[in-house]
């Protein structure tokens, strides 16, 4: 009777056994907690009240609390208890359009007290006598592969639908009672002999419709299920019900609540065997499963710097579920740390760098919405290589879409001069020109990030940024010979004025007056020489007409 | 060499000498090359000209290198020009007609004067009038700043050894202002002195015919009708002796010059070729992926 044990009512002894063993954990608490949490359900399980079946009070009077057993003459025991509630709620019980009684099945001739021994050897004997009596009523069962009673290991009604308690037609819709298919084929380890005999039963007959999320949660959501892999890892495939549903999948997505199948398609138990050596290997053989939604994204990804590690066989490469997560996806950016957190997962020294930085750690500690996350600079599903030529000349590019909006830089008091000065300057034309004309063609000119660093970029000021501490190695990195003199020939982000760069702003203004006072003084001349020639011209003429 | 005029319907007076035609051609030529390399590069964050411009010559890199080579060849054609004077000083003991006079001066005021019809008389003008030799010292001027702060921009390294850092920024500044000045005096005053009024061409044949010269240089065609040589012939025997001198210092200071200039234009690595990319361990995982 696979099911009778989860059921049953607790006795005096196990109530007793429950306050003894809470007492000792109340002991043992520091070390044994989980024996204290154990112990207690039963104890509140205790106070529920069975309803009763009409015109079995008199079986129940004994069998309704009773820790007698049975003992079969091979030794093996039974407990005579039966909760009234347990037939009640069954599909046999109230619900039913024919209520059943207990000697319904018991057959009453025989059943009054005192009772007969019981028929058979042993428990198992008795229940598949027992079984028998289904037939009485269910005269066309249906087929199933399971052996019969002519076979060593037979499988009987009672195995799958359970005695007292026969599950309803909505429960098993429902899948519950699939945990009785699992406890054999799964947890006992009984091998399916004619597997893809019962997989046609299944589909043509007791499961044809697809199953739903229930279904596939009445095993999954038992806790801590595993499947250990050849490579001896443990793939664990308890789903928390709850956190799925909380998932952007779950039951507050726009769409609909997604299915297990929907992902897992053709899903059906019993399930194919897992093929997968490694977890890694798992994982790689299903992150595609979402392309078949979001295949945008997984198209994108194929060409960037993880797809194409990927498909050079780097099996490391983050795939959609690395940074996603498979049955928990949330809200990638929310909070927006969540961004630059989940490419930490992976790129954990350069998130390290990143976290001390000025935008790392105004997102991180102060949650600002502005500062640049991993993804405002290298994208999303379609990341290149930042080592690439193309990222290089475009860099500017990246910062400019903040630091070049005076709206945005207002708030926080960075001028957006420090963009247009850079673009004026020798390194910034030259690195616009490039990104615009000849993007993928590598260049020696100094980007943002090559002075003020890459993910550690810090206040200029801040000592420990190196820029303004040390302006002549920042020089060095790219004009190793440089001298004192030579940083002063960039302007700083300044544009040049009586105050900052005096000599520049004065020869800028000198050729602002010499160049139209040249072009007048010229312009000027030769307008006179145009008018006498037109003046001359016209009197010729005139002279023509005289003539 | 000034006695077979070619065929024209009027007379011609000898203008120009061969080597003065051919330094022209050099300035004429890297000039341009220079204007159309530099200017396009002043202005590409401006103007989608400019930036198509600098993509028809085979983008940003390449335009830079035509326009050192154009530099190499004006500030050489420039070197060149001061042998030649020298020769022309020295050997042949010309007057410096170039040198400004304060005659010049009343010229252009008179001939603005004579435009304006407040005068009828044409003022008579020299050899090289008061438009010529503003135009051949704004020359001097213009190339003596771009070639001065060109070099500071190819050669920061070398120049801020020296020279305080913000000597750049400012050469830039000046390099850029210059090149606008010089190429819109081009413009207005070259192209309609010598294309656009009339068309000038001694500066290729040599020759000027009898109405520019009666216009432009009254005084020089004065002085040829009346006999005057066009360029002085000194005795044969002091010739080749000077010549003789010239000779021999024009070579070495040549040679001296020439290398200095190849070694100024090469001396400096600025930079490095290539920043180079720092590659580093990217995967360093924090926390195992999350399963299921």
């Amino acid at each position: 009777m696979p099911s009778a044990k989860h059921l049953h009512r607790p006795s005096w002894t196990l109530l007793f056994a429950a306050a003894l063993v809470f007492v000792a954990a109340l002991f043992l608490l520091s070390m044994a907690p989980r024996e204290a949490e154990a112990g207690a359900p039963p104890a509140s399980e205790a106070q529920e009240q069975p309803r009763q079946t009409a015109g079995s009070e008199n079986c129940l009077l004994c069998h309704e609390d009773n820790d007698a057993v049975v003992v079969f003459p091979d030794g093996s025991e039974l407990g005579v208890a039966v909760a009234g509630g347990v037939l009640d709620s069954s599909a046999h019980g109230i619900h039913a359009d024919e209520p059943l009684a207990c000697t319904s099945c018991h057959s009453p001739s025989r059943y009054r007290f005192p009772h007969p021994p019981p028929e058979g050897e042993s428990v198992r004997e008795y229940e598949l006598i027992q079984a028998q009596r289904c037939e009485r009523c269910h005269v066309d069962p249906h087929i199933t592969s399971h052996p019969g009673l002519d076979s060593d290991t037979p499988v009987v009604c009672t195995d799958c639908h359970g005695a007292h308690d026969v599950a309803t037609v909505e429960a098993w819709e429902a899948g519950e009672p699939v945990v009785n298919c699992v406890e054999c084929h799964v947890d006992a380890g009984v091998e399916f002999n004619h597997r893809l005999d019962l997989r046609h039963v299944i589909d043509e007959g007791l499961f044809a419709e697809e199953p739903d999320n229930d279904y596939c949660l009445s095993c999954h959501s038992l806790p801590n299920k595993t499947i250990t892999l050849e490579s001896g890892e443990t793939l664990p495939v308890t789903i928390d019900e709850a956190r799925f549903h909380d998932s952007v999948h779950g039951t507050d997505n726009e769409w609909q609540l997604l299915q297990c199948v929907d992902c897992h398609e053709g899903y059906v138990y019993p399930h194919e065997l897992v093929v997968a050596e490694t977890l890694r290997e798992y994982r790689l053989q299903n992150y595609t499963i979402c392309a078949e939604c979001h295949e945008d994204k997984y198209e994108a990804t194929l060409d960037d710097v993880h797809g194409d590690a990927l498909a050079e066989g780097n099996e490391d490469a983050a795939v959609c579920t690395d940074c996603h997560g498979a049955h928990y996806v949330e809200e990638p950016d929310e909070p927006r740390s969540r961004i630059s957190i989940t490419c930490g997962q992976c790129h954990g020294t350069i998130f390290e760098e990143y976290a001390e930085s000025v935008h790392g750690a105004a997102l991180l500690e102060e949650s600002n919405p502005d500062v640049a996350t991993c993804v405002d600079c290298h994208g999303v599903h379609n990341i290149t290589d930042p080592n690439l030529a193309a990222f290089r000349n475009r860099s500017p590019e990246l910062c400019a879409a903040c630091h070049a909006d005076a709206e945005l830089m207002a708030e926080y008091d960075i001028s957006t001069d420090v963009f247009d000065t850079y673009v004026d300057d020798f390194h910034g034309t030259t690195a616009t020109l490039f990104n615009v004309q000849d993007p993928d063609a590598p260049t020696n000119t100094a980007v943002c990030f090559d002075c003020h660093g890459v993910h550690d970029i810090r206040d200029p000021q801040d000592p420990d940024s190196g820029i303004k501490a040390n302006l002549l190695e920042t020089c060095r990195q790219c004009h190793p010979d440089a001298t004192t003199n030579f940083p002063d020939s960039w302007t700083s982000h300044y544009q040049p004025s009586l105050e900052h760069y005096p000599l520049v702003f004065l020869v800028n203004w000198f050729y602002k007056l010499i160049i139209p006072a040249t072009v007048g003084g010229l312009g000027f001349v030769v307008l006179t020489d145009v008018y006498r020639r037109l003046r001359h011209r016209r009197d010729h003429e005139g002279d023509d007409r005289d003539d | 060499m000034t006695t077979d005029a070619p065929p024209a319907k009027q007379k011609v007076y000898p203008r120009f000498r061969l080597g003065a035609r051919i330094e022209h051609f050099i300035t004429m030529t890297s000039f341009t090359i220079l204007a159309i390399t530099g200017l396009p590069q002043m202005f590409s964050l401006t103007s989608p000209i400019a930036r198509g411009m600098i993509e028809l010559m085979g983008g940003i890199q390449q335009v830079r290198v035509i326009h050192r080579y154009a530099a190499f060849a004006l500030v050489a054609g420039s070197v060149y020009h001061l042998f030649t004077s020298l020769y022309r000083l020295y050997v042949k003991r010309e007057r410096p007609r170039m040198m400004p006079v304060k005659k010049d001066l009343f010229d252009a005021i008179n001939l603005v004067r004579y435009n304006l019809g407040l005068t009828d008389a044409h003022p008579k003008m020299p050899k090289f009038n008061f438009g010529e030799k503003f135009e051949y010292w704004a020359l001097v001027w213009g190339t003596a700043v771009m070639t001065i702060t060109g070099f500071m921009l190819w050669n920061p390294i070398a120049t801020t050894n020296l020279l305080p850092g913000s000597i750049i920024p400012a050469a830039l500044a000046a390099h850029g202002g210059e090149a606008l000045l010089a190429v819109l005096a081009i413009v207005i005053w070259h192209m309609y002195n010598v294309h656009i009024k009339t068309f000038n061409p001694s500066m290729f044949t040599g020759w000027l015919p009898h109405d520019q010269m009666e216009e432009e240089h009254a005084l020089e065609l004065e002085r040829l009708v009346g006999g005057g040589e066009a360029w002085p012939t000194p005795p044969p025997a002091e010739l080749a002796r000077r010549r003789r001198n010239y000779a021999i210092v024009s070579v070495i200071a040549g040679a001296l010059v020439l290398t200095a200039l190849i070694w100024l234009f090469t001396f400096e690595e600025t930079a490095v070729e290539f920043v180079p990319v720092v590659t580093r361990e990217v995967f360093s995982p924090l926390s195992a992926t999350p399963v299921p």
